[in-house]
């Protein structure tokens, strides 16, 4: 019964913010910049079984090998979520997780990995992922990740990264990065596409030498 | 000889081709609430396979004692919050007699999914879910349409016992309880992006790709709270008037 409260609770804030909507269909403004950066720590979960790498099954690497997110397990990770033919947001999200690792104290660099996760079931391919791993010249910290669609929707759910696949195959999602630490709990997500250079260095730095 | 060994080869099968308990929903198209630019004003859906009623807590506690990493006392946080299963007396036992029949709610996106996948099935997408919820009720008292149904439905408190599976409507697609029972988790229900109102100080973290939000009928009120609640669901969350039906391909 408290649940239903809550769930009404939550219709009635809905209904509360609706209020705000234009009448007019919205636009979704294409690289939105002006404040449109939020970072949060995500607190509240708890410390037992956060880790993301819970989640089952296998991905495929940009050089066609098989993994489990389990394997990410071990390092501090900065995970994105993209598509390689996103024309400007996921380029950014690359370029802000490149700021990060040229930012980091160089005791730090090996302790860190970098894990961009596609959408793209259809077209993000190994021989895909590889190609762009050559254009964004990402090293061999980078991890790049295909899989299928239902595991690709069930990570995204675990991110809270929302996404809508388009009728001409690209996607509309929300751009977040997220800093897991070596277990694989969720510590930062810093939403937007403005770069939060400085304060992920201090996050993963914190991390590392814990 | 060849008799038992087909005979094994057919208990090996997964259950794949199982279609009992659901109905083939032929393929369409639909006007869908959230209109996107590149979404054109009807969405095309292809046939799929429904389940004619909402998982029950009979049927989840079959899931439950097959998969006990399950369990209320050992779901991780991640795949779903303290209010799991809160309706049952304990891990393995539902108590009240009354609700085995009744849809499972206080259930999380990843265990719906689990249980979806454990049946060789999936969840619906939304929309599929849209799709088949749209279509009209057969069984009506006259003169009881679809938006008279809903809207009855969400000025009623929830009964403090949720009543059995098949007890309200059924559809012409011939499934039951599309509304006027619970709530239903979709497979994508994290695909309504918000669209670019201004939520405090301008945020709008939701870009790439150039589509723009609207909604086709504004006055549509029941289905904008359909997606009004999707969009501030997450996959962990359980909620008492949620639950789910699964789907499968027709291929």
């Amino acid at each position: 019964m408290k649940n239903n409260i809550i769930a009404w609770g939550v219709i009635i804030s809905i209904m509360a913010l609706s209020c705000h909507k234009a009448p007019a269909p919205t636009r979704l403004s294409c690289c939105a910049k002006d404040g449109a950066v939020t970072a949060s720590s995500l607190t509240g979960s708890l410390e037992a079984n956060a880790s993301v790498y819970q989640l089952p099954g296998e991905w495929t690497d940009a050089h066609n090998h098989s993994l489990e997110l389990k394997e990410l397990k071990g390092r501090v990770r900065v995970v994105a979520m993209i598509f390689t033919h996103c024309g400007y947001a996921c380029p950014r999200l690359v370029q802000d997780m490149k700021a990060i690792e040229d930012a980091l104290p160089v005791a730090v660099k090996n302790d860190v990995g970098y894990v961009l996760v596609s959408f793209d079931a259809e077209r993000d391919d190994a021989a895909q992922l590889s190609r762009f791993d050559a254009e964004q010249g990402l090293d061999s910290h980078w991890t790049l990740l295909h899989g299928k669609r239902g595991q690709i929707r069930e990570l995204s759910m675990l991110l809270n990264v929302k996404y809508q696949q388009l009728e001409d195959g690209n996607f509309n999602h929300s751009n977040s990065i997220f800093i897991l630490d070596k277990k694989g709990k969720i510590i930062q997500s810093i939403d937007g596409l403005e770069p939060q250079t400085g304060l992920a260095v201090n996050t993963i730095s914190r991390l590392v030498k814990n | 000889m060849k008799t038992v060994f087909t005979f094994i080869l057919l208990a090996l099968l997964p259950h794949q081709h199982d279609h009992s308990g659901m109905v083939k929903i032929p393929g369409g198209e639909f006007r869908p609430f959230l209109l996107s630019e590149r979404k054109n004003r009807k969405v095309k859906v292809h046939s799929f396979y429904l389940d004619i009623h909402a998982v029950t807590n009979g049927e989840f506690l079959a899931f439950v004692k097959a998969n006990p990493q399950w369990q209320r006392s050992r779901v991780p946080d991640i795949f779903a919050d303290s209010h799991y299963l809160k309706q049952w007396a304990a891990d393995l036992e539902i108590g009240d007699g009354r609700i085995i029949n009744s849809p499972v709610t206080n259930i999380s996106w990843f265990a719906a999914t689990a249980y979806c996948k454990w049946k060789g099935k999936r969840l619906p997408t939304m929309d599929e879910w849209e799709y088949a919820a749209g279509a009209a009720p057969v069984n009506a008292k006259p003169g009881q349409q679809l938006s008279r149904i809903i809207l009855e439905w969400y000025d009623h408190p929830n009964p403090a016992v949720l009543p059995a599976v098949g007890s309200t409507y059924k559809n012409s697609f011939g499934v039951y309880d599309m509304h006027g029972l619970i709530w239903e988790w979709v497979e994508d229900f994290n695909s309504v992006i918000p669209g670019g109102e201004n939520r405090g100080a301008g945020a709008n973290p939701f870009v790439c790709g150039a589509g723009s939000l609207g909604t086709a009928n504004k006055e549509d009120y029941a289905a904008y709270m359909r997606y009004a609640f999707r969009e501030n669901l997450q996959a962990a969350y359980t909620v008492s008037g949620l639950g789910f039906r699964c789907a499968q391909d027709t291929e």
